[in-house]
Formats: C-alpha cells, sequence, structure tokens
C-alpha cells in the first residue's frame, strides 16, 4: 500500500466511524430490507463498504434504540430472514442528521473554494 | 474442515461469547448470522460462483470480537471487575458456610481487638499483652493477677494499637462478605 492510499484508507475509516448511522438509516429510508441486502446496498458504493461484522452489531444497537423494529419473515419455503425498517423515531432522526451532513457538506466546500489570506472577507 | 464444520465451529464459539446476553437474544443474534451465511452461499452458487466461507467469515471478524460488540453496552457505567470470569467459574464452589464462617471469625476477632481497646482503657491494670514469666509465650487478655507475669509489653500504646487492627480487619471483613455475597449471590 502507498502512503497516500494508506491516508486514503485511515480518512475513510475515521469518516465512515462518523457517517456510519446516517448511511445505514438513509439505506432504510422507505425500504424493507434484511442484512444481506443491506449490505449489499452499501457494498455498492465506494464509501459505504462495510463489514458484516460492524453491520449486524450496528443493526442491533439502532433497533434497542428504537430507530429501527426487526422481523423475522418467511417466504415459501425459503430461508427466514429478519427484515429492518424505520420507526417514526428512526425517520426524526435520520432527518436530523441528514439536515446536519446537508449543511456540513456545503461549509467544508466553501473552504475548500476559498484559499488565500483574507480570513476576514470569509463570512458574507 | 467441510464449511459446514466451519461454520458450526464459528457460530457456537460466538455463542459461547455472547452468554451475557439474555439467552434469547443470544439465539437471535446466532439465527441472523445463520441465515445471513447460508443466504450469501446460495446467493453466490445461484450466481454460478463458489463462496469462500472463511472469508465470509472473516467479515464478521473474530467470534470473541464481533460478541463484544453485542454485549459491550451491558457493560455501560459497570465494568465488571478485572478476572471476572475466573470469578464466575468459581462461583458456585462458595458456599454459605464460608460466608458465615468469614463473618464470624471476622467479625469476631475485629470486635475483639476493639473491646480489648475499651478494657485497657477502663482496667489498665489488668488487661494487656505479657510476656510469660519464662518468655516462651505471649499472654493477650485480662488476668487476675498480672503481677506474676513478665512485662507488659505494649501499655497503653495496646489502646491505639487494638483500635486500629480490630477496625481493619473489621472493614476487611465487610469488603470480603460483599465480594463472597456477590460471587454466592
Amino acid at each position: 500500500m502507498t502512503e497516500i492510499e494508506e491516508l486514503e484508507a485511515k480518512w475513510h475509516v475515521q469518516l465512515r466511524k462518523g457517517t456510519l448511522e446516517l448511511v445505514v438509516l438513509a439505506a432504510l429510508q422507505g425500504r424493507t430490507l434484511y442484512g444481506l441486502e443491506l449490505l449489499g446496498l452499501l457494498n455498492q458504493f465506494e464509501t459505504t463498504k462495510i463489514t458484516e461484522g460492524t453491520l449486524y452489531p450496528l443493526l442491533d444497537r439502532l433497533k434497542k434504540e428504537g430507530s429501527i423494529t426487526a422481523q423475522w419473515v418467511q417466504e415459501g419455503d425459503t430461508r427466514p430472514r429478519k427484515y429492518y425498517s424505520l420507526t417514526p423515531a428512526g425517520t426524526k432522526k435520520l432527518s436530523v442528521l441528514s439536515a446536519h451532513w446537508r449543511k456540513s457538506v456545503p461549509d467544508i466546500e466553501y473552504l475548500l473554494a476559498h484559499p488565500g489570506k483574507d480570513a476576514e472577507k470569509f463570512k458574507e | 474442515m467441510s464449511d459446514r464444520e466451519r461454520i458450526n465451529t464459528y457460530l457456537q464459539t460466538l455463542n459461547r461469547y455472547l452468554s451475557r446476553l439474555p439467552a434469547e437474544d443470544a439465539n437471535e443474534v446466532i439465527r441472523e448470522i445463520e441465515s445471513h451465511i447460508y443466504d450469501a452461499i446460495d446467493l453466490a452458487e445461484a450466481k454460478g460462483e463458489k463462496l469462500e466461507v472463511s472469508e465470509l467469515l472473516k467479515g464478521f471478524g473474530p467470534p470473541r470480537t464481533l460478541a463484544e460488540k453485542y454485549t459491550n453496552h451491558m457493560l455501560d457505567g459497570t465494568p465488571p471487575p478485572s478476572g471476572f470470569s475466573a470469578i464466575t467459574s468459581i462461583k458456585h464452589k462458595v458456599t454459605k458456610g464460608m460466608y458465615w464462617s468469614t463473618l464470624l471469625l471476622g467479625y469476631g476477632s475485629g470486635f475483639a481487638l476493639i473491646l480489648l481497646a475499651f478494657m485497657k482503657l477502663l482496667s489498665p491494670e489488668t488487661v494487656g499483652i505479657w510476656t510469660s514469666p519464662g518468655g516462651e509465650s505471649v499472654i493477650v487478655g485480662t488476668l487476675d493477677a498480672p503481677a506474676e507475669q513478665g512485662d507488659d509489653l505494649l501499655g497503653l500504646w495496646l489502646v491505639p494499637t487494638a483500635l486500629i487492627l480490630g477496625s481493619l480487619i473489621t472493614r476487611f471483613t465487610y469488603s470480603l462478605l460483599r465480594i463472597l455475597k456477590r460471587i454466592a449471590g
């Protein structure tokens, strides 16, 4: 692993740690998914990839705090699967987290787009 | 080891580390992970691929680490004392008899020493620690005729010494009993 790749991997871990709850809640928005589906969905994107060992305990915690509910469903002769969906409390939490996220992105973008000496002029 | 054996071993180990959870919760965790593993295998098969089970299990991480992520919330605010698991394993060997004998012996000797200190204050002449005339043994307690004995070893120093020693033993007994009660309870 080159130095740059290592730096990126570290940043990925750090950023994901902070955004994981938001990501999982967002992935369950308007959907009911079981663990494997949810994992497959998150692994489609480069920055939201996670492991089974991270996802399942997180789902357990979100369920305990009441943000999501779980239900075992068996269709036909398939294996029973545990499906997750957002509760009203989870939907509310998602809206708080996502509002903050959406505020944070343009703030950081603004800083990135405005290098230079004048800190004063920053706040227009 | 076949895939099925490897999966079973993993789940059994995980189950053991989840023992701190209520049985119902632990079962639920195991059931879900088992369902995930076999679903993933089926899914790969449907695509005509062969899923590497050891790779999949690596995604879940070592059973112990995974179990800790489920049980950590139970320890919030009340971390177990170090050596917790060792205590649990001897738990059933601690009998009520041990509790009561500790109580009697500990409090008995603690209070006796404190009592001795007060008695020395009330009656300095007849209470004390003496060497016997031959110097071969030590007598602790009250005597009718202390003059026949050897030297009073501590004199009035017996009062603070016995008080401190008695309090320490009492305090120690109290802590010990609390631990015993928790283990046996």
